[in-house]
C-alpha cells in the first residue's frame, strides 16, 4: 500500500484498503476558516444538533477577515467566537494568519494523520505526509464534529516525478504553476498524487508545500510527499505532540507515473480566467497592473517576502501601483522584522497588511473594478473572486510579482535578478 | 425524471455558481442569482424539474456546499455533467441533489431540449435528438445518501463507534 492507503487503513481499523473502496475513518484534525466555518457551524447546531465529540481536534482560524468591514461581518465573527466557546474548540482570531499556515504552525498537521478542512486547499497538508482533504460543510458538521469520523473513497494514486534544476530567477512556484498547466484542470479528478523525484527532495518544506497546494485545482483529491528527515525535523520544531511517520511500501503500485523535467523552465504566469491559462512570463509581459500582492493560501511566506525584498532593495514600485504585503502568519512577520525586510519593503512603497489570507475572494480587501488588474502569489485567478468578473488576476512567483510592481506591468523578474 | 435542459460549459467554478459575497445569504436569495454571470436568464426562467447540464470539471474551486444547495433551491431536479469536481460531487450527494456523470453529454444536448434521466439504470435520453448517453455508475454508499435525502440523514450507527 502507499502512504494514503496505509493511513486510511489504520484510521478505519482495516488491515488493507484498495482504490475504490469506501471507508469510514477517524479524523485527527478539522480546520475551519471564518467563512465556511460559519456555514459549517450553522449546519452543526441547526441540523445535526449533537455534541462536539473531540473539541481539541478542531480549530477555527479567522483568516478571510483580519478586521470586520461592517456590522454584518462583525456579527458573524462574534457568532463564530460564541460557537468556539460553546463547544470548546480552538480559535485563532483576526490577525493570526492564513488558515493553513496557522494549522501547521500550531501542530494540527503531523505526519501519518488525517487532516480535513472546510477549505478546498486543505490537501496542501499532504506536504507533511498526511492524508489531507477538503470536505463539504455537511461532512464536517454531520460526521466529523459529532463522531470524529468521515467517509472517504480510497483514491487511485498517480506518481508525479520531478527532476532538474531551475535556471536563475526561476523558483518552485514557477514549477508548480507550470505543472498545473501540464496536468491540466481536471487532469487528476478524484485521484491522489505522490510528488517525488530529486527536485522535490531537494526543496525545503515551505517550498515543497507549493506542490500539494495545486491538488484541488487540477481536480485531485489529495497529494502527499513521503516524509523524510526534513519533514520530521520541521514538525518536531513546532510541536511536542507525538506522531508516527508512515511511508509508502517500496513496492507499492501506482495507477500511472508521470515524469517532468523542470530544467529549461522560464518564470510562469497564470492569467484569468483559469489556472490552466499558464504561460511563460514573456507571453503576458507589458500587461498593465495596478495591484500587486504577496498573500493567499500559498503566498506571504518568508521565502516570498525575501524574494520581493531582493528585487525591491534600492528600488521603488511604479507610480499608480499598490503593493500589498500579507504575511501568512505572525511568525513570518516577526522574522521579516528581524531581517529588516519590513522597513525595506515599506520604504520601497509597499503596504503591510495584517497576517491573514489577504485578498483571497476579496472578503476583507482586494476588490477590483472592471478596469483593474492584480499580479499576486494567490492560488486562484477565477473571474469574480476579486470584485468585477472583468478584473484580471495574474498569478506568479514573488519575484515576478515584485518585478511587475516595479514596472507597473507584468515583467520578467530576471531583468532584476540575473 | 423528465425536464428541460439548461446547458453550461467546462471548468465552471463554484464562485460562478454562487458569488462569494452571496454565500451567507438565504438560499432563496442565492437561487435568484445562480449562474447569472454565465446565463442571466437561467435564474429568472428556470422551472422546477428542469435539468442542468454542464461540461468538464463542473463546480471546481471552493468546496462550499451552498453551491449545490443554491442549484437545488432553483428547482433543478438533477445535474448532469461530463465530470464534476471532487468536492462538488461529494457535496451534491451529501445534500441530496442527484448528479450524474455522462461522458459525451455536452455535445449531445442543446438548451431547451427535453431530457429523460434514469438514475437507477444510469442513462440520459434526449427526446429531441433520440440519443441516449450512458452514465458512470454511482457508488451504493452515495445512492443510499440520495435515498435518505443526504448525509445527515444516514443512520448514526454508520459513524458511531
Amino acid at each position: 500500500m502507499n502512504l494514503v492507503e496505509k493511513i486510511l487503513a489504520r484510521a478505519s481499523g482495516r488491515e488493507k484498503v484498495a482504490p475504490g473502496e469506501v471507508v469510514v475513518a477517524n479524523v485527527d484534525s478539522l480546520i475551519l476558516h471564518d467563512l465556511s466555518g460559519y456555514i459549517t457551524s450553522r449546519v452543526f447546531e441547526k441540523e445535526v444538533k449533537r455534541k462536539m465529540r473531540y473539541p481539541e481536534r478542531v480549530a477555527m482560524v479567522f483568516d478571510h477577515h483580519f478586521s470586520p468591514p461592517n456590522e454584518e461581518r462583525a456579527r458573524i465573527l462574534e457568532e463564530n467566537r460564541a460557537f468556539a466557546r460553546r463547544h470548546g474548540i480552538h480559535l485563532f482570531d483576526c490577525g493570526s494568519g492564513n488558515i493553513h499556515n496557522v494549522a501547521v504552525r500550531n501542530g494540527f498537521v503531523r505526519p501519518g494523520t488525517i487532516v480535513v478542512g472546510s477549505d478546498s486547499h486543505t490537501p496542501v497538508h499532504g506536504t507533511l505526509g498526511c492524508f489531507a482533504v477538503g470536505l463539504g460543510n455537511n461532512s464536517n458538521a454531520g460526521t466529523v464534529m459529532p463522531f470524529g469520523k468521515a467517509w472517504f473513497k480510497v483514491p487511485e494514486t498517480i506518481q508525479v516525478k520531478i527532476s532538474g534544476q531551475n535556471k536563475p530567477g526561476v523558483c518552485a512556484r514557477d514549477v508548480a504553476l507550470w505543472l498545473t498547466g501540464q496536468i491540466g484542470e481536471g487532469g487528476v479528478v478524484y485521484k491522489a498524487m505522490q510528488f517525488t523525484g530529486p527536485y522535490i527532495k531537494e526543496l525545503e518544506v515551505w517550498d515543497r508545500w507549493l506542490f500539494p497546494l495545486i491538488t484541488i485545482d487540477v481536480g485531485g483529491k489529495c497529494s502527499f510527499i513521503e516524509p523524510d528527515e526534513k519533514t520530521v525535523n520541521f514538525v518536531k520544531g513546532i510541536t511536542d505532540e507525538p506522531f508516527e511517520v508512515i511511508t509508502s511500501d517500496p513496492d507499492c503500485e501506482f495507477a500511472d507515473v508521470w515524469e517532468y523535467d523542470a530544467s529549461g523552465l522560464e518564470p510562469q504566469v497564470a492569467a484569468s480566467p483559469t489556472l490552466g491559462n499558464v504561460k511563460p512570463v514573456g507571453e503576458f509581459a507589458g500587461a498593465p497592473v495596478q495591484w500587486a500582492e504577496l498573500g493567499g493560501h500559498g503566498g506571504g511566506r518568508l521565502e516570498d517576502i525575501r524574494q520581493a525584498a531582493y528585487i525591491l532593495r534600492g528600488r521603488k514600485i511604479a507610480p499608480g501601483v499598490k503593493f500589498n504585503l500579507v504575511p501568512s502568519s505572525r511568525e513570518v512577520f516577526t522574522e521579516a522584522c528581524r531581517e529588516g525586510l519590513v522597513q525595506l519593503l515599506h520604504e520601497a512603497g509597499c503596504t503591510w497588511f495584517p497576517p491573514s489570507t489577504g485578498s483571497n475572494q476579496a472578503i476583507n480587501m482586494g476588490a477590483m473594478a472592471e478596469t483593474e488588474a492584480m499580479v499576486s502569489t494567490h492560488a486562484r485567478n477565477f473571474p469574480g473572486r476579486n470584485g468585477s468578473p472583468k478584473a484580471m488576476m495574474y498569478l506568479g512567483s514573488a519575484s515576478t510579482v515584485a518585478a511587475s510592481a516595479v514596472k507597473g506591468c507584468i515583467a520578467d523578474p530576471r531583468e532584476f535578478t540575473v | 425524471m423528465r425536464g428541460r435542459c439548461w446547458k453550461f460549459g467546462d471548468n465552471i467554478p463554484t464562485d460562478q455558481i454562487v458569488r462569494v459575497d452571496r454565500a451567507l445569504q438565504s438560499l432563496e436569495e442565492m437561487a435568484k442569482h445562480v449562474l447569472e454571470n454565465l446565463n442571466p436568464s437561467f435564474p429568472r426562467e428556470v422551472k422546477k424539474g428542469d435539468i442542468l447540464v454542464a461540461g468538464k470539471h463542473f463546480g471546481q474551486s471552493s468546496g462550499r456546499a451552498v453551491a449545490p444547495k443554491a442549484i437545488e433551491a432553483t428547482g433543478i431536479a438533477v445535474v448532469v455533467v461530463e465530470y464534476a469536481a471532487r468536492l462538488f460531487y461529494r457535496n451534491c450527494f451529501e445534500i441530496g441533489l442527484p448528479l450524474l456523470e455522462c461522458p459525451g453529454i455536452s455535445a449531445g444536448v442543446s438548451d431547451g431540449d427535453i431530457l429523460f434521466v434514469d438514475m437507477t439504470k444510469g442513462y440520459v435520453y434526449n427526446e429531441n435528438t433520440d440519443q441516449e448517453f450512458k452514465a458512470a455508475p454511482i457508488d451504493p454508499f452515495l445512492s443510499r445518501m440520495l435515498e435518505v435525502g443526504g448525509l445527515i440523514n444516514l443512520p448514526v450507527e454508520m459513524f458511531q463507534e
